[in-house]
């Protein structure tokens, strides 16, 4: 292969071009304001937001595998953080039994969901949003019944400190110790984007799931069972959302309602930018992690040059509508060049 | 008249019909007849007109099968402009509710335009301008309330016509309106049919692409409507108007039996659906429970409707495929 198309696939290649966005962006934000190089004040938080925010995508990513959405991420990360929160406030149970409870009660919920759509043949998206109400009003109605005012469970199991405030800093082998930016919390993540990346690109379940999401009926045809893979996808998602709920009540030192409040977004700008397509069929995993992480440098980024909430949240939405217009103006050359070649 | 066929129709109407009057009595007589009073009737209506508008708004989306996400944060951005207008440029009342109105209507235009350009599900692109949005009423009222408008403005919102509240009258107005568009005009009858089956309605000479465009721009519409009403029945426009506008505006049509699928509109059972949620929170308020009882009720109601409606239809369609076969 000649070293011109070897160039061109890598430029094409949509990761590249995100990841070399991401760390330009990076750059050029770090030289007009040098307190953005921070490594506790700005990179540390950012990766650690980081690690959260590309769970959740993951999650999404699960659903739209199969080409349905699901929009009760955040709501299923809160019921699940509400669980391990109760776990640890009422029977102390430590860390990893609470997180398993949480993480057992997210897979329910996409359980539930997915059942639900496969049985009454409903738009996966009106049944996730339906899910979302209901758990919203039982996520605070919990809260207020059993913890009055406070409204949030404040045990913190043994354990929760260091994820939430450690580096691999305090690693070392043969004298070389870890860097000091890398976050704990980024560890469950990267675990969680070997295991979603192995089971899409490596298994036999993976492959089913693609093919159900990008053409049910072949899919069908072939001897797939479709409805177990829907069923499944949605499981999958829930158990993603809960381990970023958990994920998030560990970083905010507490469990509350608000948790998952602000996932929606985000849960769909990274598998976005990171070139998953929306009608199922495609996934990019590690696509997922850079474009959570192109956000959450347009965020900080934004944030540090004293620019408010208000205009974070106009640049995020004109970046998520320029990432859709794109693809499909993408779609339309791609379809022009190959009329004029036939 | 065939009065079976008629009530086979009718049937999600008439049993939220039943389900008001009953629920309305119920009420009245647990709390003694204090509901009944002219005022605590004159707040249930007043109440009444925001849900029922947005509502709507939502409906003219789900009937091209497709969801408008956006419809609080163009709600509140819309009130916010018009307050704004009023009280810092000093326009007159009826300009600023004229272009809070216009604008709202243009953003459900975009939404459409974006729609048919991308090709991409409403959802999308309605959740992308739902973040824009935000951010533009953040900026526009920050964390104030703006409510140094002429007075005129509430003394209008708290006008009576035959001893309904002008605003519930303007809400009852344009879902009449909405009613005759949807069964009596042919680009009515062109955006049901692409909702009901797009592929069809392309064969039969219908531009998908325009009936998608018009169904946002309606909807834009009808949210500038709410947003009228709300400027005039609130003391005060913030950043909060709008946020708790989207379960409520699901929770009316679907309810109220409009298909999520599209192909459908059922505009007096989303005016009763809405009159039924109301109750629900009419309710919570008298028994003094938590708000968010409010949304866990409906969220369930939601969620069961659907599950429902859609067994029904398949088990009507199996029903019909039977009659086939014993022919």
């Amino acid at each position: 292969m000649s070293t011109v198309l070897i160039m061109r696939r890598i430029v094409s290649d949509q990761r590249v071009v995100l990841t070399t966005l991401t760390v330009g962006l990076f750059i050029y934000f770090g030289l007009k304001n040098s307190a953005f190089f921070s490594t506790d004040f700005v990179i540390y938080p950012l990766l650690r937001d980081g690690a959260v925010l590309t769970v959740i995508g993951l999650a999404q990513l699960c659903a739209l595998s199969v080409g349905h959405l699901n929009l009760a991420v955040g709501r299923m990360a809160a019921v699940a953080a509400l669980a391990s929160g109760a776990a640890y406030q009422y029977w102390h149970l430590s860390l990893i039994p609470g997180l398993l409870i949480g993480l057992c009660v997210g897979g329910a919920l996409g359980f539930v969901a997915g059942l639900i759509i496969v049985k009454s043949q409903v738009n996966a998206f009106i049944v996730t949003l339906a899910m979302d109400f209901a758990l919203l009003g039982f996520v605070t109605f919990v809260y207020v019944t059993f913890t009055g005012a406070t409204a949030a469970f404040i045990t913190k199991p043994k354990g929760m400190e260091f994820w939430r405030n450690t580096s691999l800093h305090q690693y070392c082998i043969g004298g070389v110790c870890g860097p000091k930016v890398f976050p704990m919390m980024l560890v469950p993540a990267i675990v969680a984007l070997i295991l979603v990346g192995f089971l899409y690109a490596k298994t036999r379940l993976g492959r089913e799931l693609l093919s159900t999401g990008s053409n049910l009926r072949a899919a069908k045809l072939s001897g797939i069972p479709v409805d177990y893979r829907v069923i499944m996808a949605h499981t999958f998602s829930g158990l993603l959302a809960a381990l970023a709920g958990v994920m998030l009540a560990f970083t905010n030192g507490s469990f509350t309602a608000s948790i998952g409040s602000q996932f929606m977004l985000p849960s769909f700008l990274g598998p976005v930018l990171g070139g998953t397509l929306l009608v199922g069929g495609s996934v990019q995993v590690l696509g997922t992690f850079i474009g959570t992480m192109l956000t959450l440098v347009i965020r900080q980024g934004l944030s540090v040059q004293g620019i408010g909430l208000e205009t974070l949240n106009i640049a995020l939405g004109l970046v998520l509508l320029t990432a859709l217009s794109l693809g499909q103006i993408q779609k339309m050359f791609t379809t022009i060049r190959m009329r004029g070649q036939t | 008249m065939n009065f079976k066929l008629f009530f086979k129709h009718r049937a999600t109407e008439l049993s939220l019909t039943i389900i008001f009057v009953v629920g309305f009595a119920l009420l009245v007589a647990t709390s003694g007849g204090v509901l009944l009073t002219r005022q605590s009737l004159q707040g249930f209506l007043t109440y009444l007109a925001v849900p029922i508008v947005i509502g709507m708004a939502q409906m003219v989306v789900l009937a091209i099968g497709q969801m408008n996400l956006a419809v609080g944060a163009m709600g509140g951005v819309s009130a916010a402009i018009m307050a704004v207008l009023m009280a810092d440029h000093h326009l007159p009342i009826w300009l600023a509710l004229l272009i809070g109105f216009l604008s709202a209507t243009a953003v459900g235009a975009i939404n459409g335009a974006l729609v048919v350009i991308t090709q991409l599900n409403g959802f999308i692109i309605t959740l992308g301008t739902m973040t824009i949005l935000l951010g533009f009423q953040y900026r526009l009222v920050r964390t104030f309330t703006v409510d140094s408008y002429p007075k005129s403005l509430p003394d209008f919102g708290n006008k009576n016509i035959l001893g309904f509240p002008l605003i519930l009258v303007i809400a009852f107005v344009t879902s009449v309106l909405l009613s005759l568009f949807f069964s009596r005009t042919v680009t009515g009858r062109q955006v049901l049919a692409t909702g009901g089956n797009h592929i069809a309605a392309r064969l039969s000479g219908i531009s998908n692409g325009r009936s998608v465009f018009i169904a946002h721009t309606l909807s834009g519409s009808l949210v500038g409507i709410a947003a009228i009403i709300t400027i005039s029945s609130l003391p005060g426009i913030n950043r909060s108007i709008g946020g708790d506008w989207m379960l409520a505006s699901f929770a009316a049509p679907i309810i109220g039996g409009v298909l999520m699928a599209g192909g459908t509109v059922a505009v007096f059972g989303t005016v009763v659906a809405a009159g039924v949620v109301r109750l629900v929170d009419i309710a919570r308020a008298q028994y003094s429970l938590d708000p968010s009882i409010v949304s866990l009720t409906v969220g369930i109601v939601v969620l069961s409707t659907v599950a429902l409606s859609e067994w029904r239809r398949r088990s009507s369609q199996r029903a019909l495929e039977g009659k086939k076969d014993a022919k």
